[in-house]
């Protein structure tokens, strides 16, 4: 079922803005696994993930025409209308109570370990690039990015002072950069 | 603006992560829509963002395709519904839109004479009630502004109080002063003034104290004498200013302190009968 041919990044713009189906199911076939893993990784679970993955791609479907290319490539488009969608429904009232308060327990440790969804097969040579980041670098870049917390949050979750938050969050990217490069 | 410093301060990655507040995310994006070494920084690190995400990519269940494609053509079909049944309804209207009840001119005129008087009246009852209130709001904004005014006097009595009193603490502070205390002379009795001054910086203050308030023609004197010499060191003012610090003219040099009463601006030497208090410099 999978789409034999690719699709440039314009191309896909342009046949999104056209409606047509054929592009749509190869954008889900091209990027619907980073963007689930997105979701796993916000929410913590695969019920709810599914659920945010169809009204992403159905957002990404409806609102293409605001999509503006000079801001950014597509892909970052897609992933933040994919965070901000699972952490929007991480915040609903449903998950209000028990997750959101989880976040931002002292326990730092415990709650990485909750964090962790598998990284997918064709990435475990990536994913040892990971275990290379510091865990307070993987929590503070997870911290923001997937769970939506404020610096006020982490600071207070890493236990270290407010003002060093930014400077810490550019070191983990920048030891990220480094690896990846490897 | 620094760029680089910009760059290095951290705020791009952490705008990327999503963690700057809504405000600070404006500013970032209108930097980097200004400065192309800001967008690339930007785009390098959203790079980033893309691949660490990329690393936790995992594969949907299989079915959500089909479900996803099943929603999509239904938002599809309520989409293309919807201006259909507008139609619809529109060609049901028509015939008997336009159809005007048969009314001679001449009632219509009657009609639109009686409308205008009404509304006249209307219009002129509304005048008055808008008058009146803007009457009412002139006299409240008049009130606030007399108020206003009162305030902002007063505000500046107090400024005026606190800087007096500020620069009298600063003296108190300073060790650089040294403070006499002039006593009653002669036939006076129970007066007290105080000089506060810095040998260093030659600045002279007077406190009048308990000197009784001068007759209309006749104002205070502050002399510094040294080896029998006066020296003239300005006239003061009692009144409401006699419990505040006044700047006196600089003295160079002051063994004693005295005040004599003199005419008013003040004379050239002392009238010595007319002394009421003096004080020694100490050491």
């Amino acid at each position: 079922m999978e789409s034999a041919f690719t699709y440039t990044e314009s191309e896909l713009v342009q046949g999104l803005k056209a409606k047509d189906q054929k592009v749509f199911g190869y954008l889900y076939d091209r990027y619907s696994p980073a963007l689930y893993g997105v979701a796993m990784k916000v929410l913590n679970e695969e019920s709810n993930a599914g659920d945010v993955l169809q009204e992403v791609f159905l957002k990404i479907w409806r609102n293409i025409d605001r999509y503006d290319e000079s801001k950014g490539r597509l892909f970052t488009w897609m992933l933040n209308i994919t965070r901000n969608t699972a952490i929007d429904t991480l915040r609903s009232k449903a998950h209000k109570m028990d997750q959101k308060i989880q976040v931002i327990g002292d326990d730092v440790h415990l709650y990485t370990t909750n964090l962790t969804v598998h990284p997918s097969v064709d990435h475990l040579g990536l994913s040892k690039v990971l275990e290379k980041l510091t865990k307070e670098q993987r929590v503070i870049i997870d911290l923001a990015y997937y769970k939506g917390c404020t610096q006020e949050e982490i600071s207070k979750v890493l236990e270290i002072p407010l003002g060093t938050v930014k400077t810490r969050m550019r070191n983990a990217i920048i030891q990220l950069r480094n690896l990846l490069k490897i | 603006m620094d760029v680089q410093r910009y760059i290095s301060s951290g705020i791009i990655e952490s705008h990327v992560a999503g963690l700057v507040s809504d405000s600070e995310a404006r500013e970032v994006e209108a930097a980097i829509q200004q400065y192309p070494e800001i967008k690339a920084a930007a785009d390098a690190v959203r790079l980033d963002m893309e691949r660490y995400v990329q690393m936790w990519a995992v594969k949907p269940p299989a079915g959500l395709k089909q479900q996803l494609m099943a929603r999509l053509n239904e938002v599809e079909k309520e989409e293309a519904e919807v201006p259909v049944a507008e139609d619809k309804q529109e060609k049901e209207e028509e015939e008997p839109r336009f159809v005007m009840p048969q009314i001679p001119v001449l009632k219509i005129w009657q009609y639109a004479a009686v409308a205008a008087g009404v509304l006249l009246v209307v219009s002129a009852g509304m005048n008055v009630v808008y008058m009146g209130r803007a009457d009412a709001l002139g006299e409240k904004i008049a009130k606030a502004e007399e108020e206003h005014v009162a305030l902002s006097a007063e505000k500046s009595a107090f400024a005026d109080r606190y800087q007096q009193t500020q620069k009298e603490l600063d003296l108190l502070k300073d060790p650089a002063f040294k403070w006499i205390k002039m006593q009653a002379v002669g036939k006076h009795t129970d007066i007290v003034a105080t000089i506060c001054w810095n040998p260093a910086t030659k600045e002279a203050y007077i406190i009048p104290q308990t000197l009784p308030e001068p007759p209309e023609d006749k104002q205070y004197q502050l002399w510094a004498i040294v080896n029998g010499k006066p020296i003239d060191a300005g006239v003061f003012q009692l009144g409401n200013m006699a419990k505040a610090l006044q700047k006196m003219k600089e003295v160079t040099s002051a063994q004693v302190f005295a005040v004599t009463l003199e005419k008013k601006g003040g004379s050239t030497t002392p009238s010595l009968d007319q002394m009421f208090v003096a004080g020694k410099v100490a050491g």
